[in-house]
């Protein structure tokens, strides 16, 4: 009798200290006494990056691949594209095909072709000049210093436009690379408010009717020059909604298309937009974010004859093509910032007159 | 019976003696290894919180540092103002830091410096997170060595989603970014020194 109420007993007891034991390590063991992050100490930027899951006017077409190691720039001209990686400049004939490697002592930051085809390729602070089948032509060293960083460049008639983010400035060389003007450096005689570059990226471009825009990245915009360095017209958008510009310093890259229209390139977030250059009204994005998952992932934007949009993207080693679709909608409700249905203005014409608003976020 | 006669009291003194000696021999060669510290790689970190939470300290002996030779000194510094603060000041409401622990200086127009207190600081990696994104990724985390206790098996590195603690001599117990102005997010390197003791403005001069 005793014996059948111990074999009772025992199982409940057995399962009753198993229970216990697992309990007991679940408790010590299995689960963390440290509370994990709440949301007041996490910096999420999903809301931000939600803004340009919009329907776009472009689409991404295809990309040209690169045996490049670290490819950092990209330029178009004469129907072709050229792309500067390390020690070398590779050329890209019409059909996207390589034609051409030019060998180059360095990395270049930033490179440009003459209609000659002349190529003038940038370097942290020195200018190599190639003819057109690579061979070495000259070097500009003269003029730079040791705190110089040259981070674009450009090519327009007898001009040669180079940017140094390292000095904020930007050098008009003719080209045989004699220094000819100064431009952008503050100067309050003349309404320059100066380049801030608080990092190492400054882009210049020469639209098509001549007009040198040079973006301002501290200032988060860009300003019109003109040869001799006197400034035209400037505008910035610090905002951190789609048709503006985020972060330190946007745009990071500019180009423009064959009707004139501004290409912007950014960092942090990465997204591409297409702006009225002379008003700086957003007109819509071509990329936004959700294509580049890594920041600071595009080195360079161009825009070819065709009108396609090249973007030099480091991470695929690519330059990846955005064109526009081909029943494309008329995005009239993506101009001037209509996300909010709030038109921004805070472009200064400098003609005396000075004209300023500023209603987009931040102050400045 | 004569095998266990022989291995008597004395061969046993001598042996424990022999294996006393062995084992202070180790000892004095062990010292002369470096100790080890805990220290965080900031290239794999991924900003996630935790050291804020996970440190048997508190606050956390893990702290923000600001490299100031790669820092922009941003009038907008996204790591110091909260997202879409309509002014850019000290104001509380305007400050992302949740303990207000980032000190912003004015230098020349239009640059700031940013300093940590690092008292007020509690690890939580917001600004560092903020930093990389839209600035220059001059704000990371170090574990501050004379904070940290050093424990046998770390807590923050058990809970760590990267596998970014490691252990480094104490000669050097701080990886601190370069400042290479190739990359905003450079390659680390070593030092005895704490990376804050690199603070200065930016010079003007070429």
């Amino acid at each position: 009798m005793n014996e059948s109420v111990r074999q009772l007993k025992r199982p409940w007891l057995a399962g009753a200290a198993l229970v216990i034991v697992a309990a007991a390590y679940f408790f010590l063991l299995g689960s963390s006494r440290y509370p994990e992050p709440g949301p007041n100490i996490e910096y999420n930027i999903q809301a931000f990056e939600d803004l340009d899951k919009i329907e776009t006017q472009f689409e991404e077409k295809g990309s040209i691949s690169l045996n490049v190691e670290n490819p950092r720039a990209l330029a178009v001209g004469q129907g072709k594209i050229y792309v500067a990686g390390k020690d070398s400049v590779v050329v890209f004939g019409e059909n996207d095909q390589e034609t051409a490697r030019f060998s180059v002592e360095g990395t270049p930051n930033c490179v440009a072709a003459a209609s000659d085809g002349t190529v003038y390729a940038g370097m942290p602070r020195r200018v190599v000049v190639l003819d057109d089948h690579g061979a070495l032509q000259s070097e500009w060293s003269n003029d730079f210093v040791s705190r110089s960083y040259l981070t674009s460049i450009a090519v327009n008639g007898s001009d040669v436009y180079v940017a140094d983010a390292g000095k904020r400035v930007v050098y008009r060389f003719d080209r045989k690379g004699a220094l000819q003007t100064r431009i952008g450096e503050k100067d309050a005689s003349r309404d320059v408010p100066g380049i801030e570059a608080p990092s190492p990226y400054l882009d210049l471009a020469v639209n098509n009717d001549g007009e040198l825009w040079v973006v301002n990245p501290g200032k988060l915009g860009l300003e019109q020059y003109r040869s001799d360095g006197s400034i035209v017209t400037s505008w910035y958008r610090p905002s951190l909604k789609l048709d503006g510009f985020p972060g330190c310093c946007n745009p990071t890259h500019i180009a423009f298309n064959s009707k004139g229209e501004l290409i912007t390139c950014e960092k942090g977030l990465v997204r591409v937009k297409k702006y009225e250059v002379t008003s700086g009204d957003f007109e819509g994005l071509v990329a936004g974010s959700k294509l580049f998952p890594q920041e600071q992932s595009l080195r360079d934007i161009a825009v070819d004859s065709r009108d396609r949009i090249l973007a030099l993207d480091a991470q695929r080693n690519a330059v990846r093509v955005f064109t526009r679709k081909e029943s494309s909608p008329q995005l009239s409700n993506q101009r001037h910032g209509s996300l909010d249905g709030k038109r921004y203005i805070s472009r200064t014409v400098h003609t005396g007159d000075e004209l300023e608003e500023n209603d987009h976020g931040f102050t400045g | 019976m004569n095998e266990q006669v022989a291995f008597d009291r004395r061969d046993f003194i001598r042996g424990a003696a022999a294996v006393a000696f062995a084992g202070a021999a180790y000892t004095a060669v062990g010292d002369k290894t470096e100790q080890l510290v805990w220290q965080l790689d900031p290239n794999k970190c991924t900003q996630c919180g935790r050291c804020s939470t996970h440190c048997v300290l508190n606050p956390s002996a893990v702290k923000c540092m600001n490299q100031f030779n790669i820092c922009g000194y941003c009038d907008l510094c996204f790591g110091y103002l909260q997202p879409g603060s309509r002014e850019r000041d000290t104001g509380a409401e305007n400050q992302l830091c949740p303990t207000a622990a980032i000190k912003r200086t004015y230098i020349e127009e239009p640059y700031y410096e940013y300093v940590i207190d690092e008292k007020r600081c509690i690890g939580c990696a917001k600004c560092v997170k903020a930093c990389l994104v839209f600035g220059n990724a001059s704000f990371y985390l170090q574990i501050r060595q004379d904070v940290c206790i050093n424990c046998n098996e770390c807590s923050i590195a058990k809970a760590c989603p990267s596998d970014a603690f490691r252990r480094v001599p104490a000669s050097t117990p701080y990886i601190y970014l370069t400042g290479d102005i190739e990359s905003t997010k450079s390659q680390p390197s070593s030092s005895s020194q704490p990376p804050q003791a690199t603070l200065g403005p930016k010079s003007e001069t070429s």
